[in-house]
Protein backbone atom coordinates (compact mmCIF):
# COMPACT_ATOMS: atom_id res chain seq x y z
CA UNK A 1 0.00 0.00 0.00
CA UNK A 2 1.32 3.55 -0.73
CA UNK A 3 1.88 6.61 1.00
CA UNK A 4 -0.95 8.32 -0.78
CA UNK A 5 -3.39 5.63 -0.25
CA UNK A 6 -1.99 5.41 3.49
CA UNK A 7 -3.17 10.00 3.16
CA UNK A 8 -6.47 9.48 2.00
CA UNK A 9 -7.20 6.25 4.81
CA UNK A 10 -6.66 9.05 7.32
CA UNK A 11 -9.91 10.50 6.68
CA UNK A 12 -11.84 7.04 6.38
CA UNK A 13 -11.89 7.36 10.06
CA UNK A 14 -14.04 10.36 9.98
CA UNK A 15 -16.12 9.02 7.29
CA UNK A 16 -19.02 7.07 9.13
CA UNK A 17 -19.43 9.79 11.96
CA UNK A 18 -19.27 12.88 8.84
CA UNK A 19 -21.64 10.61 6.68
CA UNK A 20 -24.61 9.67 9.15
CA UNK A 21 -24.16 13.47 11.09
CA UNK A 22 -24.66 15.03 7.69
CA UNK A 23 -27.39 12.71 5.74
CA UNK A 24 -29.46 13.17 9.44
CA UNK A 25 -28.94 16.57 10.98
CA UNK A 26 -27.13 18.85 8.19
CA UNK A 27 -29.06 17.65 5.20
CA UNK A 28 -32.35 18.06 6.67
CA UNK A 29 -31.66 20.67 8.02
CA UNK A 30 -30.53 22.69 4.99
CA UNK A 31 -33.78 21.00 3.22
CA UNK A 32 -35.99 22.70 6.04
CA UNK A 33 -34.46 25.90 4.99
CA UNK A 34 -35.23 25.65 1.33
CA UNK A 35 -39.18 24.07 2.45
CA UNK A 36 -39.93 27.12 4.67
CA UNK A 37 -39.47 29.14 0.82
CA UNK A 38 -42.67 26.58 -0.03
CA UNK A 39 -46.70 26.19 0.22
CA UNK A 40 -46.85 21.98 0.71
CA UNK A 41 -49.18 19.75 2.06
CA UNK A 42 -47.14 16.81 1.74
CA UNK A 43 -48.91 15.83 -0.84
CA UNK A 44 -50.10 18.12 -3.69
CA UNK A 45 -46.66 19.70 -5.36
CA UNK A 46 -44.66 22.73 -4.00
CA UNK A 47 -45.33 25.74 -4.73
CA UNK A 48 -42.82 28.27 -4.56
CA UNK A 49 -44.23 31.47 -2.52
CA UNK A 50 -40.72 32.79 -1.89
CA UNK A 51 -40.78 34.91 1.56
CA UNK A 52 -44.73 34.82 2.19
CA UNK A 53 -44.57 32.36 4.89
CA UNK A 54 -42.08 34.49 6.60
CA UNK A 55 -44.05 37.85 6.07
CA UNK A 56 -47.29 35.66 6.53
CA UNK A 57 -45.78 34.65 10.04
CA UNK A 58 -44.46 37.95 11.35
CA UNK A 59 -47.23 40.34 10.02
CA UNK A 60 -50.39 38.00 10.68
CA UNK A 61 -50.47 35.31 12.39
CA UNK A 62 -50.91 36.13 16.47
CA UNK A 63 -50.30 32.92 17.75
CA UNK A 64 -46.36 32.69 16.60
CA UNK A 65 -45.94 36.49 18.00
CA UNK A 66 -47.31 34.98 21.03
CA UNK A 67 -45.09 32.01 20.90
CA UNK A 68 -42.37 33.62 20.20
CA UNK A 69 -43.25 36.00 23.04
CA UNK A 70 -43.48 32.76 25.02
CA UNK A 71 -40.07 31.34 24.04
CA UNK A 72 -38.32 34.65 24.57
CA UNK A 73 -40.18 34.91 28.99
CA UNK A 74 -38.63 31.63 28.82
CA UNK A 75 -35.28 32.36 27.82
CA UNK A 76 -35.95 35.65 30.64
CA UNK A 77 -36.76 33.86 33.19
CA UNK A 78 -34.43 30.39 33.00
CA UNK A 79 -31.56 33.20 32.96
CA UNK A 80 -32.92 35.22 36.10
CA UNK A 81 -34.56 31.99 37.94
CA UNK A 82 -32.95 28.84 37.00
CA UNK A 83 -29.42 30.04 36.62
CA UNK A 84 -29.28 32.47 40.04
CA UNK A 85 -30.99 29.03 41.71
CA UNK A 86 -28.40 27.35 39.97
CA UNK A 87 -25.53 29.65 41.52
CA UNK A 88 -26.91 29.91 45.29
CA UNK A 89 -27.12 26.09 45.54
CA UNK A 90 -23.30 25.86 43.78
CA UNK A 91 -21.98 28.48 46.48
CA UNK A 92 -23.41 26.35 49.17
CA UNK A 93 -22.07 22.81 48.06
CA UNK A 94 -18.83 24.73 47.32
CA UNK A 95 -18.40 24.62 51.16
CA UNK A 96 -17.34 21.65 53.27
CA UNK A 97 -19.83 19.68 55.15
CA UNK A 98 -21.18 17.04 56.33
CA UNK A 99 -23.50 15.47 54.00
CA UNK A 100 -22.47 17.62 51.18
CA UNK A 101 -22.43 15.16 48.42
CA UNK A 102 -25.75 13.43 48.96
CA UNK A 103 -27.40 16.86 48.84
CA UNK A 104 -25.42 17.50 46.11
CA UNK A 105 -27.11 14.92 43.77
CA UNK A 106 -30.23 15.24 45.42
CA UNK A 107 -30.58 18.21 43.83
CA UNK A 108 -29.26 16.73 40.82
CA UNK A 109 -31.31 13.86 40.44
CA UNK A 110 -34.31 15.50 38.57
CA UNK A 111 -32.41 16.41 36.11
CA UNK A 112 -31.65 12.81 34.79
CA UNK A 113 -35.65 12.61 34.39
CA UNK A 114 -37.29 12.97 31.17
CA UNK A 115 -38.90 15.89 30.44
CA UNK A 116 -42.55 13.94 29.66
CA UNK A 117 -41.56 12.34 33.15
CA UNK A 118 -41.42 15.70 35.18
CA UNK A 119 -44.40 17.47 33.01
CA UNK A 120 -46.86 13.88 33.68
CA UNK A 121 -45.91 14.51 37.60
CA UNK A 122 -46.31 17.88 38.03
CA UNK A 123 -49.51 17.97 36.14
CA UNK A 124 -50.45 15.89 38.81
CA UNK A 125 -49.45 18.68 41.27
CA UNK A 126 -51.86 21.60 39.54
CA UNK A 127 -54.61 18.74 39.47
CA UNK A 128 -57.36 21.16 40.88
CA UNK A 129 -59.41 19.11 42.72
CA UNK A 130 -56.94 16.18 44.03
CA UNK A 131 -53.47 17.78 43.35
CA UNK A 132 -51.04 18.73 46.31
CA UNK A 133 -50.97 22.40 45.79
CA UNK A 134 -55.03 23.00 46.41
CA UNK A 135 -54.93 19.66 48.96
CA UNK A 136 -52.55 21.17 51.11
CA UNK A 137 -54.06 25.22 50.76
CA UNK A 138 -57.82 23.19 51.85
CA UNK A 139 -55.77 21.34 54.72
CA UNK A 140 -54.48 24.98 56.17
CA UNK A 141 -58.10 26.33 55.58
CA UNK A 142 -56.72 28.78 52.87
CA UNK A 143 -59.08 27.42 49.97
CA UNK A 144 -60.04 30.58 49.21
CA UNK A 145 -56.33 30.62 47.29
CA UNK A 146 -56.94 27.53 45.51
CA UNK A 147 -55.91 27.54 41.74
CA UNK A 148 -56.77 25.99 38.40
CA UNK A 149 -53.18 26.31 37.75
CA UNK A 150 -51.95 25.41 34.03
CA UNK A 151 -55.73 25.79 33.50
CA UNK A 152 -55.61 28.88 33.40
CA UNK A 153 -54.56 30.40 30.44
CA UNK A 154 -52.50 33.70 32.89
CA UNK A 155 -50.41 31.29 34.67
CA UNK A 156 -50.25 28.30 32.75
CA UNK A 157 -46.81 28.90 31.27
CA UNK A 158 -45.45 30.18 34.82
CA UNK A 159 -46.49 26.96 36.18
CA UNK A 160 -45.04 24.73 33.86
CA UNK A 161 -41.96 27.12 34.13
CA UNK A 162 -41.96 26.29 37.67
CA UNK A 163 -41.16 22.44 36.68
CA UNK A 164 -38.50 23.23 34.68
CA UNK A 165 -37.04 24.83 37.60
CA UNK A 166 -37.25 21.77 39.85
CA UNK A 167 -35.89 19.48 36.84
CA UNK A 168 -33.29 21.91 35.69
CA UNK A 169 -31.19 22.94 38.61
CA UNK A 170 -28.37 20.49 38.53
CA UNK A 171 -26.26 21.35 35.59
CA UNK A 172 -26.10 24.72 35.08
CA UNK A 173 -25.08 23.61 39.41
CA UNK A 174 -23.01 21.32 38.52
CA UNK A 175 -21.03 23.64 35.57
CA UNK A 176 -21.01 26.77 38.36
CA UNK A 177 -19.86 24.04 40.95
CA UNK A 178 -16.56 23.28 38.93
CA UNK A 179 -16.12 26.80 37.84
CA UNK A 180 -16.23 27.90 41.79
CA UNK A 181 -13.15 25.23 42.30
CA UNK A 182 -11.05 26.83 39.43
CA UNK A 183 -10.94 30.06 41.76
CA UNK A 184 -7.65 29.66 44.00
CA UNK A 185 -8.35 29.59 47.25
CA UNK A 186 -5.65 31.82 48.28
CA UNK A 187 -6.99 34.77 46.64
CA UNK A 188 -9.95 34.75 48.58
CA UNK A 189 -8.13 34.40 51.98
CA UNK A 190 -5.83 37.20 50.45
CA UNK A 191 -9.07 39.38 49.73
CA UNK A 192 -10.30 38.60 53.11
CA UNK A 193 -6.64 39.79 55.07
CA UNK A 194 -7.00 42.76 53.18
CA UNK A 195 -10.74 43.23 54.77
CA UNK A 196 -12.89 42.41 51.97
CA UNK A 197 -16.31 40.85 53.35
CA UNK A 198 -18.01 37.79 51.89
CA UNK A 199 -20.39 40.24 49.58
CA UNK A 200 -17.61 41.86 47.81
CA UNK A 201 -15.04 39.05 47.62
CA UNK A 202 -17.89 37.11 45.92
CA UNK A 203 -18.37 40.30 43.14
CA UNK A 204 -14.98 41.12 42.76
CA UNK A 205 -13.00 38.29 43.06
CA UNK A 206 -15.30 34.81 42.18
CA UNK A 207 -17.45 36.35 39.49
CA UNK A 208 -14.70 38.03 37.41
CA UNK A 209 -12.78 34.99 37.90
CA UNK A 210 -15.60 32.93 36.86
CA UNK A 211 -16.33 34.60 33.24
CA UNK A 212 -15.77 31.09 31.35
CA UNK A 213 -17.72 29.36 33.31
CA UNK A 214 -20.91 32.04 33.26
CA UNK A 215 -20.15 32.21 29.75
CA UNK A 216 -21.17 28.55 29.17
CA UNK A 217 -24.15 28.33 31.30
CA UNK A 218 -25.66 31.31 29.97
CA UNK A 219 -25.38 29.97 26.66
CA UNK A 220 -26.03 26.27 27.57
CA UNK A 221 -28.88 27.54 28.75
CA UNK A 222 -30.34 29.96 26.57
CA UNK A 223 -30.00 27.51 23.68
CA UNK A 224 -32.36 24.71 25.77
CA UNK A 225 -34.69 27.83 26.12
CA UNK A 226 -35.13 28.23 22.86
CA UNK A 227 -35.71 24.08 22.46
CA UNK A 228 -38.35 23.83 25.09
CA UNK A 229 -40.67 20.80 24.00
CA UNK A 230 -41.64 18.19 25.81
CA UNK A 231 -42.52 19.95 29.20
CA UNK A 232 -44.82 22.23 27.66
CA UNK A 233 -46.05 19.23 25.28
CA UNK A 234 -46.44 17.07 28.27
CA UNK A 235 -48.26 19.65 30.90
CA UNK A 236 -50.44 21.51 28.19
CA UNK A 237 -49.71 20.54 24.47
CA UNK A 238 -50.12 24.37 24.16
CA UNK A 239 -53.47 25.11 25.64
CA UNK A 240 -55.16 26.14 27.55
CA UNK A 241 -56.44 28.57 24.65
CA UNK A 242 -53.26 28.19 23.07
CA UNK A 243 -51.50 30.21 26.01
CA UNK A 244 -48.34 28.35 26.16
CA UNK A 245 -47.45 27.75 22.57
CA UNK A 246 -43.62 28.14 22.25
CA UNK A 247 -41.99 28.07 18.90
CA UNK A 248 -40.99 24.31 19.30
CA UNK A 249 -44.56 23.38 19.82
CA UNK A 250 -46.39 25.91 17.71
CA UNK A 251 -44.01 24.54 14.55
CA UNK A 252 -44.89 20.69 15.17
CA UNK A 253 -48.62 21.83 15.43
CA UNK A 254 -48.33 23.82 11.78
CA UNK A 255 -46.41 20.97 10.68
CA UNK A 256 -47.75 17.62 11.89
CA UNK A 257 -51.54 18.48 13.05
CA UNK A 258 -52.35 20.86 10.07
CA UNK A 259 -49.51 19.77 7.57
CA UNK A 260 -48.55 23.57 6.68
CA UNK A 261 -44.95 21.98 6.27
CA UNK A 262 -43.45 25.15 4.58
CA UNK A 263 -45.34 27.59 7.67
CA UNK A 264 -43.91 24.81 9.85
CA UNK A 265 -40.21 25.04 8.41
CA UNK A 266 -40.07 28.79 8.54
CA UNK A 267 -40.93 28.54 12.36
CA UNK A 268 -38.25 26.63 12.64
CA UNK A 269 -35.73 28.40 10.53
CA UNK A 270 -37.01 31.62 12.81
CA UNK A 271 -35.92 29.77 15.94
CA UNK A 272 -32.33 28.73 14.19
CA UNK A 273 -31.21 31.98 13.65
CA UNK A 274 -32.19 33.46 17.26
CA UNK A 275 -30.03 30.47 18.25
CA UNK A 276 -27.91 31.64 15.98
CA UNK A 277 -26.51 34.50 17.53
CA UNK A 278 -25.80 32.44 20.96
CA UNK A 279 -24.63 29.37 18.58
CA UNK A 280 -21.96 31.75 17.23
CA UNK A 281 -20.19 33.36 19.41
CA UNK A 282 -20.47 30.08 22.08
CA UNK A 283 -18.92 27.76 18.81
CA UNK A 284 -15.84 30.43 18.81
CA UNK A 285 -15.64 30.85 22.33
CA UNK A 286 -15.23 26.10 22.45
CA UNK A 287 -12.74 26.49 19.64
CA UNK A 288 -11.08 29.08 20.73
CA UNK A 289 -10.76 27.96 24.65
CA UNK A 290 -8.91 24.56 23.19
CA UNK B 1 -13.10 33.64 75.29
CA UNK B 2 -13.61 34.49 71.63
CA UNK B 3 -12.53 30.98 70.86
CA UNK B 4 -16.09 29.97 72.52
CA UNK B 5 -17.58 32.58 71.08
CA UNK B 6 -16.41 32.06 67.40
CA UNK B 7 -17.31 28.22 68.07
CA UNK B 8 -21.08 29.02 69.30
CA UNK B 9 -21.29 31.31 66.17
CA UNK B 10 -20.26 28.43 63.71
CA UNK B 11 -21.91 25.84 65.21
CA UNK B 12 -25.26 28.57 64.84
CA UNK B 13 -24.85 28.84 61.09
CA UNK B 14 -24.29 25.14 60.50
CA UNK B 15 -27.84 24.55 62.68
CA UNK B 16 -29.13 27.13 60.14
CA UNK B 17 -27.31 25.43 56.95
CA UNK B 18 -28.78 22.05 57.84
CA UNK B 19 -32.20 23.28 58.46
CA UNK B 20 -32.32 25.65 55.34
CA UNK B 21 -31.13 22.39 53.30
CA UNK B 22 -34.17 20.14 55.14
CA UNK B 23 -36.64 22.60 53.78
CA UNK B 24 -35.17 22.25 50.56
CA UNK B 25 -35.27 18.59 50.32
CA UNK B 26 -38.92 18.07 51.48
CA UNK B 27 -39.87 20.94 48.69
CA UNK B 28 -37.97 19.20 46.51
CA UNK B 29 -39.27 15.66 47.19
CA UNK B 30 -43.23 17.18 46.78
CA UNK B 31 -43.69 15.99 42.98
CA UNK B 32 -42.85 12.30 44.07
CA UNK B 33 -44.52 12.31 47.15
CA UNK B 34 -48.08 13.86 45.47
CA UNK B 35 -47.81 11.10 42.96
CA UNK B 36 -46.82 8.50 45.37
CA UNK B 37 -49.76 9.69 47.13
CA UNK B 38 -51.96 9.56 44.02
CA UNK B 39 -50.50 5.99 42.93
CA UNK B 40 -52.08 4.04 46.28
CA UNK B 41 -55.79 4.45 46.15
CA UNK B 42 -58.24 3.24 44.26
CA UNK B 43 -60.25 4.88 41.24
CA UNK B 44 -63.38 3.83 43.95
CA UNK B 45 -61.02 6.03 46.87
CA UNK B 46 -61.36 9.34 44.40
CA UNK B 47 -65.24 8.77 43.81
CA UNK B 48 -65.43 8.62 47.35
CA UNK B 49 -64.15 12.11 47.75
CA UNK B 50 -61.17 10.71 49.98
CA UNK B 51 -58.84 13.53 49.89
CA UNK B 52 -55.12 13.07 48.95
CA UNK B 53 -53.65 13.28 53.01
CA UNK B 54 -55.84 10.20 53.69
CA UNK B 55 -54.57 7.13 53.41
CA UNK B 56 -57.22 4.47 51.90
CA UNK B 57 -57.99 1.64 53.91
CA UNK B 58 -56.10 -0.70 51.52
CA UNK B 59 -53.31 0.04 50.06
CA UNK B 60 -54.25 -0.32 46.41
CA UNK B 61 -50.85 -1.73 44.86
CA UNK B 62 -52.59 -3.11 41.70
CA UNK B 63 -52.26 0.30 40.42
CA UNK B 64 -48.64 -0.50 39.87
CA UNK B 65 -49.06 -4.35 38.31
CA UNK B 66 -52.02 -2.85 36.00
CA UNK B 67 -49.53 0.11 35.12
CA UNK B 68 -46.60 -2.78 34.25
CA UNK B 69 -48.82 -4.79 32.21
CA UNK B 70 -51.75 -3.03 31.14
CA UNK B 71 -50.18 -0.23 30.75
CA UNK B 72 -47.46 -1.80 28.71
CA UNK B 73 -45.14 0.19 31.10
CA UNK B 74 -42.49 -2.99 31.50
CA UNK B 75 -42.67 -3.14 27.33
CA UNK B 76 -41.50 0.58 27.12
CA UNK B 77 -38.73 0.22 29.55
CA UNK B 78 -37.44 -3.52 27.44
CA UNK B 79 -37.74 -1.34 23.92
CA UNK B 80 -35.78 1.55 26.04
CA UNK B 81 -33.01 -0.74 27.10
CA UNK B 82 -32.36 -2.43 24.09
CA UNK B 83 -32.28 0.86 22.20
CA UNK B 84 -29.76 2.57 24.66
CA UNK B 85 -27.47 -0.38 24.93
CA UNK B 86 -27.33 -0.77 21.08
CA UNK B 87 -27.59 2.67 20.32
CA UNK B 88 -24.55 4.14 22.68
CA UNK B 89 -21.85 2.06 21.69
CA UNK B 90 -22.50 2.14 18.57
CA UNK B 91 -22.49 6.26 18.50
CA UNK B 92 -19.57 5.76 20.91
CA UNK B 93 -17.50 3.56 18.56
CA UNK B 94 -18.19 6.06 15.52
CA UNK B 95 -17.09 9.07 18.22
CA UNK B 96 -13.95 7.63 18.78
CA UNK B 97 -13.13 7.06 15.26
CA UNK B 98 -13.59 10.61 14.59
CA UNK B 99 -12.08 11.85 17.79
CA UNK B 100 -9.09 9.96 17.30
CA UNK B 101 -8.33 11.32 13.28
CA UNK B 102 -9.18 14.69 14.76
CA UNK B 103 -6.56 14.31 17.43
CA UNK B 104 -3.72 11.93 16.27
CA UNK B 105 -4.05 11.79 12.71
CA UNK B 106 -2.88 14.01 9.66
CA UNK B 107 -5.39 15.73 8.79
CA UNK B 108 -6.23 19.01 7.09
CA UNK B 109 -8.56 21.51 8.65
CA UNK B 110 -9.06 19.78 11.74
CA UNK B 111 -10.41 22.91 13.48
CA UNK B 112 -13.27 23.55 10.81
CA UNK B 113 -14.29 19.43 10.78
CA UNK B 114 -14.85 19.86 14.64
CA UNK B 115 -16.87 22.88 14.57
CA UNK B 116 -19.03 21.53 12.05
CA UNK B 117 -19.80 18.67 13.61
CA UNK B 118 -20.26 20.66 16.90
CA UNK B 119 -23.14 22.24 15.04
CA UNK B 120 -25.13 19.27 15.45
CA UNK B 121 -25.00 19.98 18.96
CA UNK B 122 -26.81 22.75 19.08
CA UNK B 123 -29.30 22.54 16.64
CA UNK B 124 -32.80 21.99 17.38
CA UNK B 125 -33.84 18.76 16.12
CA UNK B 126 -36.97 20.85 14.79
CA UNK B 127 -35.27 22.00 12.00
CA UNK B 128 -34.35 18.60 10.67
CA UNK B 129 -37.57 17.21 11.62
CA UNK B 130 -39.80 17.42 8.47
CA UNK B 131 -37.36 16.01 5.77
CA UNK B 132 -36.74 13.02 8.48
CA UNK B 133 -40.41 12.47 8.75
CA UNK B 134 -40.66 12.44 5.01
CA UNK B 135 -37.38 10.81 3.85
CA UNK B 136 -37.88 8.18 6.70
CA UNK B 137 -41.58 7.37 4.92
CA UNK B 138 -40.71 7.12 1.75
CA UNK B 139 -37.23 4.86 2.83
CA UNK B 140 -40.20 3.10 5.10
CA UNK B 141 -37.31 3.46 7.76
CA UNK B 142 -41.20 4.84 10.35
CA UNK B 143 -41.39 1.78 12.61
CA UNK B 144 -37.62 0.71 12.20
CA UNK B 145 -35.21 0.86 15.26
CA UNK B 146 -32.38 1.11 12.22
CA UNK B 147 -34.31 4.77 11.94
CA UNK B 148 -34.05 5.75 15.06
CA UNK B 149 -30.19 4.42 15.82
CA UNK B 150 -29.18 6.38 12.94
CA UNK B 151 -31.30 9.69 13.80
CA UNK B 152 -29.55 9.19 17.17
CA UNK B 153 -26.41 8.52 16.14
CA UNK B 154 -26.22 11.41 13.85
CA UNK B 155 -27.71 14.01 16.52
CA UNK B 156 -25.39 12.17 19.26
CA UNK B 157 -21.91 12.97 17.11
CA UNK B 158 -21.28 16.65 17.95
CA UNK B 159 -21.61 15.79 21.54
CA UNK B 160 -20.04 13.07 21.69
CA UNK B 161 -17.08 13.88 19.64
CA UNK B 162 -16.23 17.23 21.56
CA UNK B 163 -15.88 15.57 24.85
CA UNK B 164 -13.74 12.31 23.40
CA UNK B 165 -11.86 14.73 21.69
CA UNK B 166 -11.12 16.83 24.69
CA UNK B 167 -10.21 13.39 26.29
CA UNK B 168 -8.15 12.26 23.83
CA UNK B 169 -6.01 15.37 23.75
CA UNK B 170 -4.64 15.00 26.58
CA UNK B 171 -3.53 11.61 26.60
CA UNK B 172 0.91 11.96 25.14
CA UNK B 173 1.47 11.62 21.57
CA UNK B 174 4.91 9.84 22.99
CA UNK B 175 2.14 6.53 23.24
CA UNK B 176 1.53 6.59 19.71
CA UNK B 177 5.47 6.94 18.16
CA UNK B 178 6.03 3.80 20.65
CA UNK B 179 3.39 1.86 19.34
CA UNK B 180 4.29 2.99 15.90
CA UNK B 181 7.43 1.37 16.12
CA UNK B 182 6.22 -1.77 17.52
CA UNK B 183 4.32 -2.24 14.09
CA UNK B 184 0.91 -1.14 15.33
CA UNK B 185 -1.24 -0.32 12.77
CA UNK B 186 -3.86 3.22 13.46
CA UNK B 187 -6.51 0.99 14.29
CA UNK B 188 -4.50 -1.11 16.90
CA UNK B 189 -3.07 2.31 18.13
CA UNK B 190 -6.46 3.30 18.45
CA UNK B 191 -8.32 0.23 20.20
CA UNK B 192 -4.89 -0.68 22.33
CA UNK B 193 -3.54 2.23 23.62
CA UNK B 194 -6.24 5.43 23.30
CA UNK B 195 -9.52 3.69 24.27
CA UNK B 196 -8.11 1.89 27.34
CA UNK B 197 -6.11 5.02 28.79
CA UNK B 198 -10.18 7.08 27.99
CA UNK B 199 -12.28 4.60 30.02
CA UNK B 200 -12.67 7.83 32.36
CA UNK B 201 -14.01 9.92 29.50
CA UNK B 202 -15.58 7.14 27.90
CA UNK B 203 -17.27 5.71 30.96
CA UNK B 204 -19.46 8.86 31.55
CA UNK B 205 -20.19 9.43 28.18
CA UNK B 206 -21.71 6.44 28.30
CA UNK B 207 -23.81 6.64 31.40
CA UNK B 208 -24.96 9.91 30.01
CA UNK B 209 -25.64 8.86 26.40
CA UNK B 210 -27.48 6.23 28.06
CA UNK B 211 -29.78 8.59 30.52
CA UNK B 212 -29.79 10.89 27.21
CA UNK B 213 -31.43 8.09 24.76
CA UNK B 214 -33.74 6.57 27.33
CA UNK B 215 -35.25 10.48 27.94
CA UNK B 216 -35.54 10.82 24.12
CA UNK B 217 -38.70 12.19 22.82
CA UNK B 218 -38.44 14.72 20.03
CA UNK B 219 -37.49 12.21 17.40
CA UNK B 220 -38.76 8.81 18.68
CA UNK B 221 -42.14 10.47 18.57
CA UNK B 222 -41.67 11.55 15.03
CA UNK B 223 -40.09 8.16 13.71
CA UNK B 224 -41.67 5.26 15.95
CA UNK B 225 -46.09 5.66 16.02
CA UNK B 226 -46.15 1.38 16.39
CA UNK B 227 -47.16 0.96 20.17
CA UNK B 228 -45.38 -2.20 20.80
CA UNK B 229 -41.40 -0.50 19.89
CA UNK B 230 -42.05 2.80 21.88
CA UNK B 231 -39.85 3.45 24.55
CA UNK B 232 -40.64 5.38 28.07
CA UNK B 233 -40.99 8.99 27.09
CA UNK B 234 -43.28 8.17 23.91
CA UNK B 235 -44.89 5.12 25.99
CA UNK B 236 -45.49 7.72 28.62
CA UNK B 237 -47.13 10.01 26.54
CA UNK B 238 -49.31 7.42 24.82
CA UNK B 239 -50.19 6.24 28.61
CA UNK B 240 -51.17 9.28 29.26
CA UNK B 241 -53.72 9.31 26.62
CA UNK B 242 -55.09 6.03 27.35
CA UNK B 243 -55.48 6.52 30.71
CA UNK B 244 -56.24 10.22 31.47
CA UNK B 245 -59.13 9.84 33.87
CA UNK B 246 -57.67 7.03 35.68
CA UNK B 247 -55.21 9.11 38.10
CA UNK B 248 -53.93 6.62 40.00
CA UNK B 249 -53.26 4.34 37.34
CA UNK B 250 -50.98 7.43 35.63
CA UNK B 251 -49.57 8.48 38.94
CA UNK B 252 -48.31 4.47 39.28
CA UNK B 253 -46.88 4.55 36.06
CA UNK B 254 -44.96 8.07 36.60
CA UNK B 255 -43.40 6.60 40.10
CA UNK B 256 -42.34 2.93 38.46
CA UNK B 257 -40.13 5.02 35.22
CA UNK B 258 -38.49 6.91 38.17
CA UNK B 259 -37.48 3.88 39.66
CA UNK B 260 -34.40 2.57 36.57
CA UNK B 261 -33.33 5.84 36.32
CA UNK B 262 -32.88 6.71 39.92
CA UNK B 263 -31.13 2.99 40.35
CA UNK B 264 -28.87 4.24 37.60
CA UNK B 265 -28.04 7.51 38.78
CA UNK B 266 -27.19 6.17 42.51
CA UNK B 267 -24.65 3.46 40.61
CA UNK B 268 -23.33 6.71 38.59
CA UNK B 269 -23.90 9.32 40.11
CA UNK B 270 -19.80 10.26 40.04
CA UNK B 271 -20.26 10.09 36.61
CA UNK B 272 -22.83 13.36 36.63
CA UNK B 273 -21.69 15.13 39.38
CA UNK B 274 -17.64 15.22 38.53
CA UNK B 275 -17.82 14.01 34.59
CA UNK B 276 -19.85 16.57 33.42
CA UNK B 277 -16.99 19.43 34.09
CA UNK B 278 -14.77 18.13 31.87
CA UNK B 279 -17.20 17.34 29.08
CA UNK B 280 -18.80 20.56 28.49
CA UNK B 281 -15.29 22.65 28.32
CA UNK B 282 -14.05 19.97 25.91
Amino acid sequence: MGKKWNKISNYFFLLPAFLIYTSVVIGPSLYTIYLSFFKWNGVKPKVLVGLKNYINLFSKDKLFWLSLKNNLIWVVLTLVIIMALALAFALLFNREFKGRAFFRSYFYFPYTLSSILVAITWKKMYDPSIGILNESLRALSLGDFTSTYTANPNIALYCIFVAATWQGIGQPMILFLTGLQTVPKEIVEAAKIDGAGPISSFFLITIPMMKETFFIVIATLIISSMKVYDIVLGITGGGPANSTHTLATYMRAQSFLYTHYGIGAAIAVVMFLIMLLIIVPYIYFLARTD
Amino acid sequence: MKNINLRYKKNISKAFLYIGLLVLVVIWSIPILNIFLTSIKSKADYFSGMGLFELPDKIHWQNYIDAWQIGRLGMYMKNGFFVAIIKVPLGIFIEAMAAFALTRLPIKKKTLIFLYFLLGMMLPAQLALIPITIAYSKLHLINTYFGLFYAYVGFGTGFGIMVLRGFFKTIPSELDDAAKIDGCSRFQILFRIILPIAKPAISTLFIMDFLGTWNEYVLASAIINDNKMKTVPTGLMNFVGENFTDTSLLSAGAFISIIPVLIVFLIFQKNFVEGLSGAVKG
